[in-house]
Order: C-alpha cells, then structure tokens, then sequence
C-alpha cells in the first residue's frame, strides 16, 4: 500500500505537467521581469545593464504613484460604497420567497458574465455627450445635458462607477451565500424575542459574516490593484494620466513609449505590491481572528 | 400571494415597500444599461441622436446584426473562443486531479513545496507577465498559434483549479481508494476510474471558474496575437470600432451579438454557475 503510494516515477508523471506549465507561463516571465527591469531594452535591438537606475526613476515618477493612487481609491470605493450595498441586497433577498429571489440573483449577476471589452464600450456610449444614456436620464431630471463624464476631473469617478456597477453581482452573490449558510432558527429565535429586521441584520446577521466580510475585502483590495482591461479600452488612462492604473501603466510605457525595460520594473513593483498586500491582509485578519 | 413565512418574517408593510424599492431600484441600475444596449441595436444610425431613454424604432433594423455578423466574423471567433476555452478547462481539470491527487494522498518530500509554489501563483497578477511572455514567445515563434493563449489561460486557471480540487479530495474517505489498490488497480485506474467520478461537484466548479475567468480574456489575447487567426471573440468588439467608428448602431449590435451566447449559457446553467462562482469564491 505505502509503497504503491510512493513511486517516485509516478508521482513524477502526474505532477510534472502542471509544473512545467507553471513555470513557463508565470514563474520564468516573473524572472525574466527583473532581469529586463536591469536594462535600458526599448523592445529592438541592443540593450545596456543600467542596474537599478530604473526604479530609482520609479521612484520620482509621479504617475506610477497617481496609478497606485487611483488603485487605493478603487479599493476605497469597493469596500465603502460597493460591499455595504451588496450586503443589504443580499440580507434583503434572503428574506424573499423562491421565484422573486432567484428572479433578482439572476439580474443582479448578469453583468458579470459579459465581456469586459462590451462593458467598457457599453459605458462609453453612456457616457458619450451626444447620443449617450447618462446625458438623456440628467436631462430628464431637468439638467443639461452635455456633459462629458470622461473628460479631466471627472474621468476617475466615472471609471470609479463603471467598475463598481460591473462587479457588484459578484460581491452580492458570495455574501448571499454566506447569508444563507446561517443557521434560520436564530433569526426565529430573534423575531421571538421581539427583534424587527433592523436589529436582526445587526446583530445577527454582520457578526456572522464577518469571515465572509474578511475574504470579500481582501478580494476587492487584490481586484482593485490588478485592474486593468476596462481602464485600458475606456480611457487608456486618459485624460494625460489621469486614470491611469500600474497594470495598464507598465504596459503603455513598454509598447506605447518603447520603454520595455522601464515597463518591466513597473511590472517588478506591480507584482511585489500585490504579493505584499495579500499577505499583510491575511496576516490582519488572522490575527483579528485570533484575538 | 406570497407564502406564510415570508409574511411572518416581515410584518411591517412599511419596511416591505422600502426592502422591495431598494431591490428594484439596483436591478434597474444594473439591468437597464444592457436594455439600453439591445434597444439602441436594433434602431437606425439617425434615431440614436433623440432625447429621451428609449428608442422606439420606425423599423427594427436587424440589418445591423448582419452586418455584425459578417463584417465582426463572428463564426470564426465564436470557434475560436469555444475550441481554446473547452481545451482549456480540459487540460486544467486533468492537471489539476493529477496533482491533487499526489499532492494530497501520496508520500513525497516536496509535496507541500510544490502546492504552496502553485498556490502562490494566485497571487501573481496576470498583466505582470504580459511584457515578458511576449518576448518569451516572439523567440520561440509560438506568437500568433493557439498555444499563446492555451498555455497562460491554462496556467492562470491552475492555481485555483489545484486549491478547490485538493480541499474536496480530502473529504473523500481514503478507504474506497485502498480496498481498490488491494484489488490491483493500479494509480493511474484508481486516479481516473475511482476517484474522479467522486469530484464531480469540485470539478463543476474548477470548470465555470476557468471558463468564466478564460472566456472574457482579451488582453493577453490582443498582446500575443497578431493576426486574426486564432482571436477570440472579444475581438469582434475590438476590431469594429475601427471599422465602423461612425456608425454606432452597427457597434451596439456588435455588442449585443457577441454578449449573447454567455448570456444564453448563463440562462441554461444559471444554477451551476451561481453555485460554481460562489463555492469558488469562498474557497479561494
């Protein structure tokens, strides 16, 4: 038995494919990150070790840090205005009966499904000045309607919007879940108690999820540091660097600007940073969770 | 109308008409952006330019869908994206039963080693290999062939393919497994005959969160690939705003044409996807 369970050739056989697709398509490139990130390579042609002058110019570059900006900003627009609202839907569809909760769960997820490629071009038509559907709800409620979302100023908040409606299903969907995982009788025990549903949602309902609270918050810190697709086909960054994000940065200042070996210490740092705060938000929880 | 529970849950009709505007009024703000997408798809390029939310067209322009059609190349792309998503999910559930499998039954040293070394890769985010793979590929002239988009999408699935397949595997009795091998089976047998079937729920789940994740990729896609031979069906989206950039109808209907067959398959599987995602997001 233990020795069927041991050969070494096999254990071989079964996880040296994984291995080796995990070591060329992310393990190397990380590597070879750093590597680039040491050169003044433009993309063609020869290239010089420069050491680390390169994130030393990172270091100064005030878009980099306007990017990790924008990403905390998302991060904060998650976690304060998308989470809180995704709990409350998901406590009040929890009360519902069969067809009305799945009828809701099923809309609220729909935008999830679809491309981020539609969705970005989707919320540009809306906020096109001329034809698009925000112009046409503001003049409805009496406003002017010439409004363009996407200009300076303003272009960070509408990204803001686009992807916190975008991801909202999601959210709902995992704290649903967990909603459901608790235990019905104490809410019985509760509305015998006299509790309203108020009380119940306090008391009951937020203590219990608080796990589930963690997971989510940590997620929406992750997603918010990756963001990259929408920003990209939505404003490119624009207006100048306005809504620029680190993913989308290192890939402009490598294929736009020919600055590969500048791209490839943005990606360095861009890596360091999302490995860093994973851990650091798993090591506050647990200890949380601990205390 | 509704059942006694619910009444008896909420007695108070003011609460109820607060809960019920609070639900609507999101499902509004998430539903409506999509009506708005399918409606302005179906109208001329001139009804676009009236005020008010909706259009009502003098014709349903289903033109535009045509011309989506054919001009997005929307069959190509369709077996594109359905050929390299369903080989994908394959190979990620093969990889990902076999290594659970020695990772989480077998005696070797390494074995926590190498699971930690793929757990980690959860953490790595995708877009800091977008410089370094194309340069990678450029070299071994795999630039522009399936294998560009099969491998990453294969590895960036792996990781929480590994995770969910191993937390299931070690609910699974270790006794079925041992009165087999006393019978003779060998690993491989009991691998794929015994245990597999066993994972049926886990595998459900690895399956719609490699497809969800996989199917909307576009960016490794349009880094990776340049022609149109292997692109995906993001692409049609890509490609026509180029080509037709004044004729906005047309875009919409490009939209609405290439969200449907996701939307359909959300409609059929909507049980298993919402069970998938939310299985796979406690877990990972």
């Amino acid at each position: 038995m233990h020795k069927a369970y041991s050969n070494k050739l096999v254990i071989l056989s079964l996880v040296l494919p994984g291995i080796l697709t995990f070591v060329f398509a992310v393990l190397a490139p990380i590597c070879l990150s750093v590597y680039y990130a040491l050169t003044d390579f433009s993309g063609l042609g020869d290239y010089n070790f420069i050491g680390g002058t390169n994130f030393i110019e990172l270091i100064h570059d005030t878009n980099f840090w306007l990017s990790l900006r924008n990403s905390l900003l998302l991060a904060a627009g998650f976690i304060l205005i998308q989470h809180p609202l995704a709990i409350i839907t998901a406590a009040i569809l929890d009360r519902l009966g069969k067809h009305a909760e799945g009828f809701f769960r099923c809309v609220y997820f729909l935008p999830n499904v679809i491309s981020v490629a539609i969705i970005a071009y989707l919320w540009k038509f809306i906020y096109n000045p001329s034809f698009g559907l925000l112009n046409n709800v503001i003049e409805i409620f009496g406003g002017k309607g010439e409004v363009n979302m996407l200009g300076t100023g303003t272009a960070i908040w509408a990204v803001l919007v686009v992807l916190i409606w975008h991801g909202f299903g999601w959210g709902m969907l995992i704290y649903y879940t967990g909603i459901k995982n608790i235990d019905p009788t104490l809410y019985e025990a509760a509305s015998i108690d006299g509790a309203d549903n108020k009380i119940s949602f306090l008391r009951i309902t937020l203590p219990l999820m608080k796990p589930v609270i963690q997971v989510n918050v940590t997620l929406a810190v992750i997603t918010a540091l990756k963001q990259m697709e929408t920003v990209y086909l939505l404003t490119n960054g624009g207006p100048g660097n306005e809504t620029q994000f680190m993913a989308n940065y290192l890939y402009k200042q490598a294929f736009s600007s020919f600055k590969y070996g500048y791209g490839n210490s943005i990606s360095v740092a861009f890596v360091s940073i999302c490995i860093l705060s994973t851990i650091i938000l798993n090591r506050i929880f647990k200890e949380k969770a601990e205390a | 109308m509704n059942n006694d529970s619910v009444i008896n849950k909420r007695p108070n009709p003011t609460s109820r008409i607060i809960m019920w505007s609070i639900l609507i009024l999101f499902a509004v703000v998430q539903i409506f952006p999509l009506i708005w997408l399918v409606n302005f798809s179906l109208v001329s390029n001139n009804e676009m330019f009236t005020n008010g939310l909706l259009v009502w067209p003098e014709k349903l322009r289903f033109d535009n869908y045509v011309k989506a059609f054919i001009d997005g190349h929307f069959l190509l792309y369709l077996k594109n994206s359905v050929l390299i998503n369903v080989l994908a999910v394959i190979i990620v559930l093969f990889i990902s039963v076999c290594m659970a499998f020695a990772c989480s039954r077998m005696y070797w040293k390494l074995s926590k080693v190498v699971k930690g070394l793929i757990l980690l890769g959860m953490m790595i985010p995708i877009h800091a290999t977008l410089l370094p793979n194309y340069m990678i590929y450029d070299r071994l002239q795999i630039n522009d062939s399936i294998w560009a988009l099969l491998i990453p999408y294969i590895a960036f699935s792996l990781p929480q393919g590994l995770f969910l397949t191993c937390s299931f595997m070690e609910s699974i009795p270790r006794e079925i497994e041992e009165a087999a091998l006393i019978d003779g089976c060998g690993i491989y047998s009991v691998i794929f005959i015994i245990i597999t079937p066993l994972l049926k729920t886990s595998l459900v789940t690895v399956s719609i969160m490699t497809f969800l994740n996989n199917w909307n990729e576009f960016m490794m896609a349009s880094t990776y690939l340049n022609s149109p031979k292997w692109r995906t069906l993001p692409f049609s989206v890509l490609e026509f705003t180029g080509l037709y950039s004044s004729n906005y109808a047309v875009q919409f209907a490009v939209m609405s044409l290439t969200a449907a067959p996701m939307v359909i398959m959300y409609f059929m599987l909507n049980k298993h996807i919402t069970k998938g995602v939310a299985m796979g997001a406690v877990k990972g």
